[in-house]
């Protein structure tokens, strides 16, 4: 197996090639409509990726809003390339030894689908080669690019297309690796290590969505599939396995094909829709209740090869539905999976009958009311069936949540570019490499490993801190005076859970952070209570206040002499238990104690003042 | 590696062919495999720009030391080739509309394997850029000139004008001219008083973004523009252009009364004083403005421009007298881009007077293009008219110097030239500014 990785990671602080912000927003100020047409007379029959999408002939329909100026809309030209944005860019290449050209030209890659105004995205190749090394293995890099983001698909109905312009022309950096990688798990840690060095830049959007990978796998006599998008790194393994499994299958597939001297579908679909009149339920009855109909299509040789084989979960039967789907179906009905509720035996019978199905062949249906969806969807199964004599199609997948991928698209044929004549080349001058070299960020292993030595962090801790990019942040908050301990508290544990809890993103500035976590160092509040506070602030929504939250968390302040007082009370009102548990009455006391004032002083004063109210109240019992 | 031709290897590079395909082994060590590009005019000292197969285009700085080899010829990408012949189609039958090029890039092709973006001009190329422009009827493609709009010049515009008559003369239903943005508000204008009795409408026509792109509205433009030509109950000069910035309505504006209002917006054409004359939406014409229907005809150019004799000039603060005049000596008339109501500063009142006691026309418009000059709010303005200025209404300082020429043309009189300029000729002055405004 042969896995490919390219990782596509957004930077802040401003678009690529206008001065536009890079927040995503989900204010709309307004919209405007387009079409696109191919460029400039070139026929883009040829392409399929670009004949997929002229296939549906749409309107385009942008909104935008605070994120947005003319040049998003297409209405003005390009500004350079954003210098920022190229240090980023240059600076991974230094750091993963390849090689910047130049001279940067700018190229616009045509992409019809609408996702870009223009109709093509901007892109720059900025070094070749270079690698990255993992636990020992060095895998070669292909190239980084520098390239805009694409709109995002808010909407699609009947012939409109609605994408929002905010993410349009975000700063991607792009880094292809070479197809080195031999597993799922190596390619996820290579991933992992990239985009380590990605954040130690400091420069590199956060959450989700602002790092996408797209993975590339071929297994020995499969072929070259690209699953794209893919968001979460812990799945990458699962994507590439399931992948191998799937070409595994498509293979054995061909061999029963072959074997059996199956051959491509042929003929035009059957209309079953008299014969299968009177069924009630699922997607067929459905649509017979619309009025619809029910075409099928014989597929000769292929009976028994729909369902998963032995010792796996793919199928062919699924691809085949994946087809129907891209085509605009819900999906098709196959003879594997019959019969069913629906479609009984009895069924069957004429419905075979009909097809002229024999034995050794299978069929699948589909029904709607578009006759001509229909039509056009069975076409693309009997392609689909056809290539499965071929083996494994080269495709482009989408990535699914559960780990699975589903067809998108058939692989682009090689990128129209073309350059971009608003915006002149860029001279990479050596002075400008030599300053970027003498202030390269600290490689991931060297930061982990001083982290430990100079703050006294526990390894693990200090990984943590790293490859989640808030070093930084740590260090910016001991040189201000806080303790490296409980600054590695909150950013690994208490900021994070407070982050995944509930729906809406929380955002806390450094300086909020230092101030709650002077307030804790200042004794106002245990670093227990932490949580409590920052679901305090959270609640509190955009700019949130710090010394709000720990008033509405209940924290305000307790002094010695008031926990003293408290501690005193409690064994007043005790009294009896004292006599009778001497020193073992610490314990339930100390339990009703830390119900009291948890998180308002720290748990060992909490119990010293207790030790000392029963020295003080009880000096004849022994203290624990 | 090859061979080691040359002590300075760039002596060599720059003069390899374009498309050469190349393998260069930089003093670094690294290799590029690509095919030679034309150099780019902005391109540095000693690079050389190739296009590597994964399509991008890069420099590299061939310094002493590199070393290369020739490689052959790859067979050329079948995709990058020109347009793909259509079958014959019937030949589409009705009235035609004549489509006079002048240049700029109505349409342009890109040629993928230099990557350079190419002009298209000739009718058969037109015709296949644009496959679906005669799908209402038949359209004749006439190329008058080939220049940039900001080359167009007054004696293009008379020649423009000729072609129009000649075209209505060829049974034309109506005439589209395609021109550069940047001067189309000139050219409109020159048409409008140039041309009289016109049959069916003049319709000019611009992109504002360039051809090579797949969101051009070029194309959304043109085809609007033909089907206006086609089916319009106008006998006048029109601009169409988009009315906003999305693809599907567009606005017509009297070609006197227009004026490019943004340097890039595809809506940058907007009307002035006078609203739009209707919008060409999704293949519905609402031509709900004050138009000027078709006249029975033959139409013909009624005169001629005097282009060396007139001058636009617009006042600033700080313009001395001196400086001003010295812009008019030798010419018969003037405009002035004026502030506000129409003033200048009033130590050129001198120079002025002088200038019309010898007969020069001196004119008025305001530098606000919204609203008229009026020369008895300020004494400034009564000082000038006192002078003997020509203020001209709400006429756009552009439409004023080209309808100046025109009259320039049509009489060495200057009280009858003051006429000319006062006088509504084609909807220019019709004495109204509208409480909605223009747009």
């Amino acid at each position: 197996m042969k896995v490919g990785l390219e990782i596509h990671q957004q930077l802040a602080p401003r678009k690529l090639h206008c001065r536009c912000p890079v927040e995503l927003t989900e204010t709309v100020q307004g919209t405007v409509e387009r079409r696109l047409r191919v460029a400039s007379g070139e026929e883009m029959g040829i392409d399929p990726a670009a004949e997929f999408q002229a296939a549906r002939e749409s309107v385009y329909r942008y909104e935008w809003g605070p994120s947005n100026c003319l040049v998003d809309l297409d209405e003005e030209p390009p500004t350079e390339l954003d210098p920022d944005a190229l240090d980023v860019a240059l600076t991974m290449a230094l750091l993963l030894h390849a090689r910047p050209v130049d001279e940067i030209e700018v190229m616009r890659k045509i992409v019809v689908d609408g996702s870009n105004t223009s109709g093509f995205q901007r892109t720059s190749l900025i070094a070749v080669g270079g690698y990255v090394e993992v636990e020992g293995r060095r895998i070669a890099l292909q190239s980084i690019c520098l390239e805009e983001d694409a709109a995002r698909k808010v909407a699609e109905t009947e012939g409109i297309v609605t994408y929002r312009l905010d993410r349009l022309g975000v700063p991607l950096i792009e880094i292809s690796t070479q197809p080195e990688m031999e597993s799922g798990e190596e390619a996820r840690r290579v991933a992992e290590e990239i985009g380590a060095l990605l954040r130690a830049t400091e420069r590199v959007r956060r959450g989700i969505g602002t790092i996408r990978e797209d993975l590339n796998v071929s297994i020995e006599g499969g072929c070259r599939v690209e699953i794209k998008g893919a968001q979460e790194l812990r799945l990458l393994p699962e994507y590439v396995e399931r992948e191998a499994a799937r070409q595994k299958m498509l293979l054995a597939v061909r061999e029963s094909l072959r074997g059996r001297g199956a051959t491509a579908p042929r003929g035009p679909p059957a209309d079953l829709t008299d014969t299968l009149q009177g069924v009630a339920t699922g997607p067929i009855g459905q649509a017979l209740r619309r009025h619809g109909q029910v075409l099928g299509l014989r597929l000769p040789g292929y009976a028994g090869l729909l369902r998963s084989l032995p010792g796996t979960t793919e199928r062919l039967g699924r691809e085949l539905a994946d087809q129907a789907r891209a085509c605009g179906l819900n999906g098709l009905l196959h003879s594997d999976e019959l019969p069913n509720p629906e479609i009984g035996e009895d069924r069957l019978r004429p419905l075979r009958e009909q097809l002229g199905v024999g034995g050794a062949d299978a069929f699948v249906l589909v029904a709607g009311t578009d006759r001509r969806l229909l039509l056009r969807a069975l076409e693309a199964v009997a392609r689909r069936a056809t290539a499965a004599l071929e083996g494994v199609p080269g495709e482009t997948r989408d990535p699914l949540p559960d780990g699975r991928s589903r067809y998108s698209r058939p692989i682009p044929g090689r990128f129209r570019m073309y350059p971009e004549t608003d915006i002149p080349p860029i001279r990479i001058d050596p002075g400008r490499l030599e300053r970027l070299r003498s202030t390269l960020p600290e490689r991931p292993a060297d930061r982990r490993a001083r982290l430990t030595r100079q703050y006294g962090l526990p390894a693990e801790i200090a990984g943590q801190l790293v490859v989640s990019g808030q070093a930084g942040l740590l260090e910016t908050l001991v040189a201000q005076g806080r303790s490296a301990a409980l600054v590695a508290r909150f950013l690994t544990q208490d900021l994070p859970a407070a982050t995944a809890a509930g729906d809406a993103a929380f955002d806390l500035s450094a300086e909020r952070m230092d101030e709650l976590l002077r307030a804790c160092e200042a004794g106002e509040f245990a670093k227990e209570g932490l949580p409590k506070i920052l679901a305090a602030l959270k609640a509190q929504g955009a700019s949130p206040d710090v010394r709000q939250a720990i008033a509405e968390a209940g924290f305000t302040g307790l002094s010695m002499e008031e926990l003293s007082r408290l501690a005193e009370a409690l064994v007043d009102r005790n009294a009896d238990l004292v006599r009778q548990r001497g020193a073992g009455a610490f314990s339930p006391l100390m339990g009703d104690l830390m119900r009291e004032v948890r998180g308002r002083r720290d748990g060992r004063e909490i119990a010293e003042a207790l030790r000392k109210a029963l020295r003080d109240r009880a000096p004849g019992a022994p203290t624990p | 590696m090859g061979t080691d031709p040359s002590p300075d290897p760039w002596e060599v590079a720059r003069r390899w062919p374009v498309e050469q395909r190349v393998e260069i082994q930089s003093p670094d060590g690294s290799v590029w495999t690509g095919r030679v590009m034309p150099l780019h005019h902005l391109t540095g000292d000693r690079v050389l720009l190739l296009k590597l197969d994964s399509g991008y285009n890069v420099g590299l700085r061939i310094d002493p030391g590199t070393r290369f080899r020739l490689l052959p010829a790859e067979p050329r990408d079948e995709r990058t080739g020109e347009p793909v012949a259509r079958g014959p189609t019937p030949p589409p039958s009705g009235p035609a509309v004549a489509l006079l090029t002048t240049g700029g890039t109505i349409a342009s092709r890109v040629d993928y394997a230099t990557g350079g973006v190419r002009p298209v001009r000739t009718a058969a190329e037109i015709m296949a850029f644009y496959p679906k422009l005669e799908q209402d009827g038949p359209v004749r493609i006439v190329p008058v000139v080939d220049r940039l709009s900001e080359n167009i010049t007054p004696d293009d515009w008379v020649r423009i004008a000729h072609e129009v008559v000649r075209a209505f003369g060829d049974g034309a239903r109506g005439v589209v001219v395609a021109h550069g943005t940047d001067t189309l508000g000139y050219t409109a204008a020159a048409l409008g008083f140039l041309l009289v009795d016109l049959p069916g409408p003049v319709v000019l026509v611009g992109a504002q973004r360039s051809p090579d792109r797949p969101s051009s509205d070029g194309p959304e433009n043109l085809a609007a523009a033909v089907s206006v030509a086609r089916r319009a109950p106008l006998g006048e000069v029109v601009v169409l252009m988009h009315a906003d910035l999305s693809a599907h309505r567009f606005a017509l504006h009297r070609g006197t009364r227009v004026r490019k209002m943004h340097s890039t917006r595809r809506d940058a054409f907007q009307s002035r004083n006078l609203p739009p004359l209707g919008y060409w939406t999704e293949g519905t014409l609402d031509l709900s403005g004050p138009v000027r229907p078709p006249r029975p005809g033959p139409p013909r150019v009624d005169g001629t421009l005097d282009a060396g004799a007139g001058g636009l000039l617009w006042f600033y603060p700080g313009l001395s007298a001196e400086r001003a005049a010295a812009a008019c000596a030798g010419l018969r008339g003037v405009i002035f881009a004026g502030t506000g109501l129409g003033h200048v500063a009033e130590i050129h009142l001198p120079w002025i007077r002088t200038a019309i006691a010898q007969g020069v026309v001196v004119g008025m418009t305001t530098q606000c293009l919204e609203g008229r000059v009026d020369p008895y709010v300020y004494a400034t303005g009564r000082d000038l008219v006192g002078a003997g200025v020509l203020f001209l209404e709400d006429l756009l300082p552009e439409t004023a110097y080209v309808k100046l020429l025109w009259a320039l043309g049509q009489s060495r009189d200057p009280d009858e030239v003051r006429r000319l300029l006062a006088t509504d000729r084609c909807g220019d002055l019709d004495g109204r500014r509208r409480p909605e405004g223009a747009r």
